[in-house]
């Protein structure tokens, strides 16, 4: 093992998005982030590298501010990261975004392992790895919770229900991660500051060679609404913490649920 | 011949599956085909009116070692749609299959449709706040939760089935064991009464007070992510929210819990949402019905108490 890859994204943070009233998404407070599970992602190359002495590099597709996210990452205990900012990234489905990765992966040498996280926090669609796996013709092991490296091989922890599957993956494998499987460092002052001192590389998608099909979305998008529920919103706010529970009885009496 | 095809390692699902595809086929006059691995569940589904049964045969036992097969079979019959079972393993290899086929893949699909020339498809964006409204264009392909619909009664009568045999072993990966079918949180999705327990909780021993609420309740018991996933208080099962379970409880009472959307969003069919929280800018008290801010270690036992002299 000598060379590992991280793939993540820079979303919006959904926690800043607010519907309005028409039901549109205002996006106009929100901030940009490195999508959570991601984090995971960068948090387990960083583990690995540094157990294992190998370098861990990142590699990014979004719009032109995927720029911004290079401190943060950098920051995560990465040695290096490539970024695409392109225009394409805005209309881009699952499978553009997988095409220009594993194109650009092509480009950028030979990895041993990827890793991605689950899925992303803004659109959640959880195919980028397998995907990857299936265009560079190596296995994928989706979900893993725990992943050890060792004499070229990695072993990949699987939870389904009650039951573990532990698969061993020799040469390259493309790995996706649950968040269970780490806590992501918090960068101190002192990662921060080496960050602005590490390499980035800006990759161009028209020195990917990439067809005009594979850049063209299969999956478009018709409207977006956000979901907005009716509820009572009756807080029961009496001092005496004994009222409040007998007004809820009394409303659920009410309500027929008791 | 272009078809509508079903694909689960889970036949349940597939019987679900089938409900969709059945009335996709009344809009784009296609065949409904079923792929599957179980030899065992063969005769019923090719009982179910479903026009073929497929079933691939190889030596890997692994359920996802088959998207090289499945990917062969739909670009051999032209396929125009895939739906496949939003399990783990169906959202692994329906990306593989997709990837394979050059073809779209819209993931954990509330409903779809086609129309258009196209298959239309909402499902939620941004952890839950958004539903997101899409069209794939064909041949594409979707991954449908378990229970979005219900079983497809069967028709009766006998498809034509076909066993393909399949080279699917790979000398780079060696699997412990496959674990069997997960059928995950049929109790908890089908609760009529949930009392669910967040972070607030401060120790695993403190899960008492969730359990006398909840048998005053008559209610099952379920969490957010970071209290079975994180803290293993309690199974995957019970992780109620974006990635777990949806419940539809006619009464939903959380405690401790800040109310992220990820969250709401496997509560919001709840008929009344009641949350009690220290923190009174918690989101949660903007999505309930009822709420006490209150520490729950002091509400909850009184809750218990007065529900259980109803």
């Amino acid at each position: 093992m000598q060379k590992l890859l991280v793939c993540y994204k820079w979303v919006l943070d959904e926690q800043d998005i607010k519907i309005a009233g028409d039901l549109s998404l205002d996006t106009g407070r929100a901030k940009y982030k490195i999508s959570d599970y991601d984090k995971n992602a960068i948090e387990e190359g960083a583990l690995l590298a540094e157990k294992h002495g190998v370098s861990v590099e990142a590699l990014t597709f979004g719009t032109a501010s995927v720029k911004q996210s290079l401190k943060d990452a950098l920051s995560r205990g990465l040695d290096k990261v490539y970024w695409i900012g392109d225009a394409a990234s805005e209309q881009a489905d699952a499978f553009v975004t997988a095409n220009v990765l594993t194109a650009a992966i092509k480009k950028l040498g030979q990895y041993d392992l990827i890793l991605c996280g689950e899925g992303s926090s803004d659109s959640y669609n959880q195919q980028t790895a397998p995907r990857l796996a299936a265009l560079l013709g190596i296995p994928a092991i989706t979900f893993v919770q725990k992943l050890t490296m060792a004499d070229g091989q990695v072993v990949a922890t699987r939870k389904l229900g009650d039951c573990i599957e532990e698969i061993t993956v020799v040469g390259p494998a493309v790995i996706s991660v649950l968040p269970e499987i780490n806590k992501p460092r918090i960068p101190g002052l002192k990662q921060v500051m080496a960050a602005s001192k590490k390499p980035s590389e800006e990759v161009k998608i028209s020195d990917l060679g990439i067809a005009a099909e594979e850049l063209s979305p299969k999956v478009r998008s018709l409207a977006l609404k956000g979901y907005v529920m009716d509820r009572k919103k009756v807080i029961f706010k009496e001092a005496n913490q004994a009222d409040n529970v007998a007004k809820l009885v009394a409303s659920l009496a009410q309500e027929g649920l008791c | 011949m272009p078809g509508i095809w079903i694909y689960s390692e889970d036949s349940v699902v597939v019987r679900q599956l089938l409900t969709a595809g059945q009335e996709l086929k009344k809009t784009m006059q296609q065949p409904v085909n079923i792929i599957t691995l179980n030899a065992e569940d063969v005769q019923s589904l090719a009982a179910t009116g479903a026009d073929k049964v497929f079933l691939l045969k190889g030596n890997n036992p692994w359920p996802e070692s088959y998207a090289g097969a499945i990917a062969d079979l739909l670009d051999k019959e032209q396929a125009s749609v895939m739906l496949v079972g939003a399990t783990i393993r169906g959202k692994d290899i329906a990306a593989k299959v997709a990837a394979n086929l050059k073809a779209g893949l819209v993931t954990d699909a509330l409903s779809v449709q086609y129309a258009n020339d196209a298959i239309e498809t909402t499902r939620l964006m941004y952890g839950g706040l958004a539903v997101h409204a899409e069209a794939a264009a064909l041949p594409a392909l979707v991954t449908i939760p378990p229970r979005t619909f219900i079983e497809a009664p069967d028709i009766g009568g006998q498809s034509e089935i076909t066993t393909v045999e399949v080279a699917n072993e790979d000398s780079r990966v060696t699997i412990s064991n496959v674990c069997p079918i997960v059928r995950e949180g049929a109790d908890i999705a089908t609760a009529n009464r949930v009392v669910c327990v967040g972070r607030g909780l401060a120790k695993q021993e403190d899960m008492k007070i969730v359990e006398q609420l909840a048998a005053a309740a008559e209610a099952e018991i379920g969490c957010t992510r970071g209290i079975s996933e994180d803290y293993h208080w309690l199974p995957n099962e019970r992780y109620i929210g974006i990635s777990g379970q949806k419940v539809k409880p006619e009464l939903y009472i959380g405690m401790g819990i800040s109310g992220q959307v990820q969250h709401i969003v496997g509560i919001r069919d709840s008929k009344i949402i009641v949350a009690i929280d220290s923190n009174e800018k918690a989101p949660i008290f903007e999505a309930v019905d009822y709420g006490i801010v209150g520490d729950l270690y002091e509400v909850v036992p009184l809750l218990t108490a007065a529900l259980q002299k109803k």
